[in-house]
């Protein structure tokens, strides 16, 4: 460690935590703010342009499926301010309870879900269907960040780390039983985050094989997962290529600069899930390359900055919180522009902040809200 | 907080955060990379193949060609019309639009439900609309009908040449005739609008349409002369009326190159209304019999059917003899009104016997007996030499479709008396055509052309862009026989059987010809006689054909004048002079000089 280091982290030891539950004042970063209001209003256009035919279709306003978006954006914008303010190091004290709890959602849904797309992933609670497993990657996230920080020596050892992710797992493995493609991402932010914390690599190194072979063979072997390999390397021929092929139209007819905004033809009832999943093909069809290319930037800002902000966090909980939150964002959305443009296999997960859905935006945006909670604590040492 | 020691985020998590944040980065750059690819590289393929999959073509009618006689008479042309269709998707009130639809089109209302409740992108009602009744329909602003305009055949003259013409289908495609036979130079190329449309087929408002204009059909000028053709029609509609016929055909033919100026086969039908038969309607009747009875109708006789050609094919036969030289105009035969060829007594038409007479006498007698000799001189291998020269075996290659060939025995088979009885036109069946293609050659000096209807096909401003070219052979016989031949024909008009045909002032050839229909002795005949003029230089050759006449049935009785007639009629027409006033003189020079020694 060169003395340059040694020196700033001198500085950040000697400063002293806040310990109120109500953080006021402080650092903002404003930049995440920025790129998240040009995110999330980017997405409600892009959801009212790609959602108004099929909204008019089923006899709504074609803004229908827009203004509940917009409603959803609007209440997480106030969470995220609000869940900003408070002190994220309170997280630790509910960590246990809201695994527990998260697991009980899991596990809930089977009981009274309602289903949609053949699985069962929705709890309604009055008009508003809220999905547990979006409740349950921040959730994951705090748990996880705790256990790292708590626990540090059970990372020590594979049987430390078992112990560790017992009750993560059971979480994962009952919204796997519904929806891989979520378990997936909860599987990696539980794995980023240890491999993150730990000190040695080794054990993560093989627990992470163990667990992509599994994810592997569940996703390769059995059943109609099989079809997705064939669906992803021959999209043309196969007969469950079909979204792939409308995907890809849609990108192809785009150019450099896409036919214009709200222009898509393949929105018009060709590409399935336009609104939701396949958003990214809409959006490369009307904007172009540019447009996606715009969107794909402005990810990778928000990433930068969430490590600039991990990195500068002033203790390992906040960081790893800031941690588990990039990779929450950024695994759901390499899969997602992975899976619209046949770079990887077909499988369901939306384009984070862009994809028509509320209790995903809103949680997102919580997220975002804990990781702007950890900034207003940090102490950037330039 | 219990905890409230600064921890610090360690460095070595620092470094596995930026790390795992790179590996992000470098799969968006990888995504890029691979958005690049598809948006520019390998836009044309995926871009093109979701236009396939986007667009939808609505055809544009291409003008159908209209169809000229030889003096520029249009005979078929087009009128506006419309076509109608629905698009399910898109009507609103579907018990509205099968109403109005049943009652303004007069359709069954069941018929039009089933094609409105049709979950397809266009579903057609009907074509041929008239354009007022369309516009009706048009204002009332339905949503999910359409109005198209199109076009509909129409025949200025409804039943002039129905038989050459022929009409179109639903879709203006051509069904029989010169509309089906010509039906590539008349079609046009069909354009098309092409517009963006939705997954269910909906055009997409606003967006861009290519449209590829149509080319219309180009025009055929025929080489029907409608005033001729006018003038036969009426001509054998009235034999037909006199005679009480099945049917009657008159063709006017040019022998030189086999140009048709006039071709009927009454009872002509009405080509506006081509699906009501031209009789009153049996009652009791299945759609099958109806159908069979308008295939009937639509039948043209002369070339679709065969007949027995009867002594209209001594021509033929005194063609081959002078031919082979088996016989010459004054070698003499004996007639006793029958001929005994092996164990067959056959009967001349004049029972009492034509007695003593020369082959010129024969001919112009139509006398059984000579020509039976001169078959039985000539022999079956001859005769079928000559046959085929003359173009009997094989079809004409008119420009009709369901031209028929003929019928003859197997030369192998040819007995004696078939070969007696063929010489004089019996037992075998050639189409009227193939009689006068054949009777063209012996007569316009061995030339074996093609009858044909197509003249030129011209452009929308009747520029011509293509004259039509028919195959020709030469040689089919010498033209020593064929100058022989004109003047024997001639004499059959002048002097013999045919004389019912003269026309004062021009010289005519032909033959009669009494055939009767099988079975022998049902006493159902058809009466014809082939003739041209003028003989000497024929310019214009005319078969009359009277099928099933009442009453007198012989062909010199009751067709020869009405060739007479025709000729008359159409001599003058055409410009073929009268015998000069100074040949005229001669004449009755010649005869004054007779009378007085």
């Amino acid at each position: 460690m060169s003395s340059e280091v040694a020196e700033k982290n001198m500085q950040r030891k000697n400063r002293t935590l806040n310990n109120s539950f109500w953080v006021r004042g402080g650092y903002f970063d404003y930049q995440t703010l920025f790129i998240m209001i040009v995110i999330v209003l980017f997405g409600i256009m892009m959801v009212y342009s790609s959602s108004s035919y099929r909204a008019v279709m089923s006899g709504e306003a074609s803004s229908y499926f827009a203004k509940r978006q917009a409603m959803f954006a609007a209440l997480g914008i106030v969470a995220m301010i609000i869940v900003s303010h408070v002190n994220y190091r309170y997280y630790k004290k509910f960590s246990v309870i809201l695994m527990y709890m998260a697991i009980a959602l899991s596990g809930l849904v089977f009981i009274i879900g309602t289903a949609s797309h053949g699985a069962t992933r929705w709890i309604p609670i009055g008009p508003i269907h809220f999905q547990p497993s979006e409740v349950a990657k921040p959730i994951l996230i705090i748990y996880m960040a705790h256990a790292c920080v708590s626990k540090s020596s059970l990372l020590n050892s594979i049987k430390g780390i078992i112990q560790m992710v017992i009750l993560p797992g059971i979480c994962v493995v009952l919204i796997g039983k519904e929806n891989l493609s979520t378990a997936i991402v909860c599987f990696a932010i539980i794995i980023i985050i240890m491999f993150v914390a730990s000190p040695k690599i080794v054990n993560l190194v093989i627990l992470g094989l163990v667990g992509v072979t599994v994810a592997a063979i569940a996703i390769f072997a059995v059943g109609y997962r099989g079809d997705r390999i064939d669906a992803w390397l021959h999209p043309e021929t196969s007969e469950n290529g079909f979204q792939t092929m409308q995907s890809l139209y849609a990108i192809g007819s785009g150019g450099l600069f896409g036919r214009g905004l709200g222009e898509s033809i393949q929105k018009m009832g060709f590409l399935p899930e336009s609104h939701n999943d396949m958003i990214f093909s809409v959006i490369c069809e009307e904007l172009g390359l540019f447009g996606a290319i715009a969107v794909i930037a402005l990810f990778v800002m928000l990433l930068l900055r969430f490590r600039y902000i991990a990195n500068n966090a002033p203790d390992s909980f906040g960081g790893l919180l800031c941690t588990g939150v990039i990779t929450h964002i950024a695994i759901q959305f390499i899969i997602n522009v992975g899976v619209v443009t046949n770079t990887i296999p077909n499988t369901g997960v939306t384009l984070p902040f862009i994809s028509y859905g509320g209790t995903s935006l809103v949680f997102l945006l919580i997220e975002v809200g804990i990781v702007l909670g950890v900034s207003r604590q940090m102490r950037p040492v330039e | 907080m219990e905890d409230n020691k600064s921890d610090l985020f360690l460095v070595h998590s620092m470094k596995r955060l930026t790390f795992f944040v790179v590996v992000i980065i470098i799969f968006s750059m990888v995504v890029a990379v691979k958005i690049y690819m598809l948006m520019v590289t390998g836009a044309g393929e995926y871009g093109e193949m979701a236009i396939l999959v986007q667009e939808r073509e609505r055809s544009i009618k291409a003008r159908r060609g209209i169809i000229y006689d030889r003096n520029g008479v249009c005979l078929a042309s087009n009128k506006p019309v419309c076509s109608i269709s629905v698009i399910h998707n898109q009507i609103t009130e579907p018990e509205r639009v099968i109403e109005v639809l049943s009652s303004r089109l007069d359709m069954d209302e069941a018929e039009i439900r089933k094609r409105v409740e049709k979950v397809s992108s266009r579903e057609k009602i009907k074509s041929n609309v008239d354009k007022e009744i369309a516009d009706e329909i048009r204002e009332l602003n339905l949503d999910g009908v359409m109005v198209d305009d199109d076009y509909k055949r129409y025949y200025p003259y409804s039943t002039l040449a129905s038989k050459i013409i022929g009409f179109t289908g639903a879709d203006n495609q051509g069904i029989v005739g010169i509309e089906v036979q010509y039906d590539d130079v008349l079609a046009g190329t069909d354009g098309s609008i092409n517009t963006l449309t939705d997954a269910r087929g909906i055009e997409i408002k606003n967006k861009a349409k290519t449209r590829v204009e149509p080319i219309p059909g180009n025009n055929l000028v025929l080489t029907i002369d409608a005033n001729i053709q006018t003038y036969i029609e009426a001509k054998a509609m009235e034999i037909l009326h006199k005679k009480s016929a099945k049917r009657v055909c008159i063709i006017v033919m040019n022998p030189q190159n086999g140009e048709i100026y006039g071709l009927t086969d009454v009872p002509e039908y009405d080509l506006n209304n081509p699906f009501e038969l031209n009789v009153e309607l049996p009652e009791g009747i299945t759609d099958k019999e109806k159908q069979d009875m308008l295939n009937q109708m639509w039948r043209c006789f002369p070339i679709s059917d065969t007949y027995e050609p009867g002594s209209a094919f001594k021509i033929v036969t005194a063609t081959a003899a002078l031919e082979e030289g088996v016989v010459k105009e004054d070698d003499g035969f004996y007639c006793p009104g029958y001929r005994v060829v092996e164990d067959r007594r056959i009967r001349c038409h004049k029972v009492s016997g034509h007695g003593p007479e020369t082959f010129k006498e024969g001919i112009m007698n139509s006398c059984n007996p000579v020509f039976m000799d001169v078959g039985l001189r000539l022999g079956k291998d001859n005769f079928y030499k000559h046959l085929k020269a003359l173009g009997l075996f094989e079809k004409t290659g008119v420009d009709l479709p369901g031209e028929a060939t003929s019928i003859f025995h197997k030369q192998e088979n040819v007995k004696t008396v078939d070969m007696a009885v063929m010489s004089f036109g019996q037992s075998f069946q050639i189409t009227p055509l193939q009689l006068m293609r054949a009777a063209s050659a012996v007569v316009n000096g061995g030339r074996l052309i093609t009858p044909h209807f197509g003249l030129y096909v011209t452009d929308q401003n009747n520029n011509i862009i293509d004259r039509l070219e028919y195959e020709e052979t030469d040689g089919a016989i010498s033209g020593e026989t064929s100058e022989k031949m004109k003047y024997l024909l001639d004499a059959v008009v002048s002097e013999g059987t045919g004389g019912k045909a003269y026309v004062e002032g021009f010289d005519i050839g032909g033959k009669t010809a009494t055939s009767e229909k099988l079975p022998r002795g049902n006493g159902k005949y058809i009466a014809s006689f082939l003739g041209f003029a003028p003989s000497d230089n024929p310019q214009v050759m005319v078969l009359v054909l009277i099928d099933e006449p009442e009453g007198a049935y012989y062909g010199g009785t009751i067709a020869a004048p009405v060739a007479g007639e025709v000729f008359k009629n159409i001599l003058p027409y055409m410009g073929i002079q009268k015998h000069s006033v100074e040949d005229n003189d001669n004449d009755t020079e010649e005869a004054w000089v007779d009378t007085v020694f």
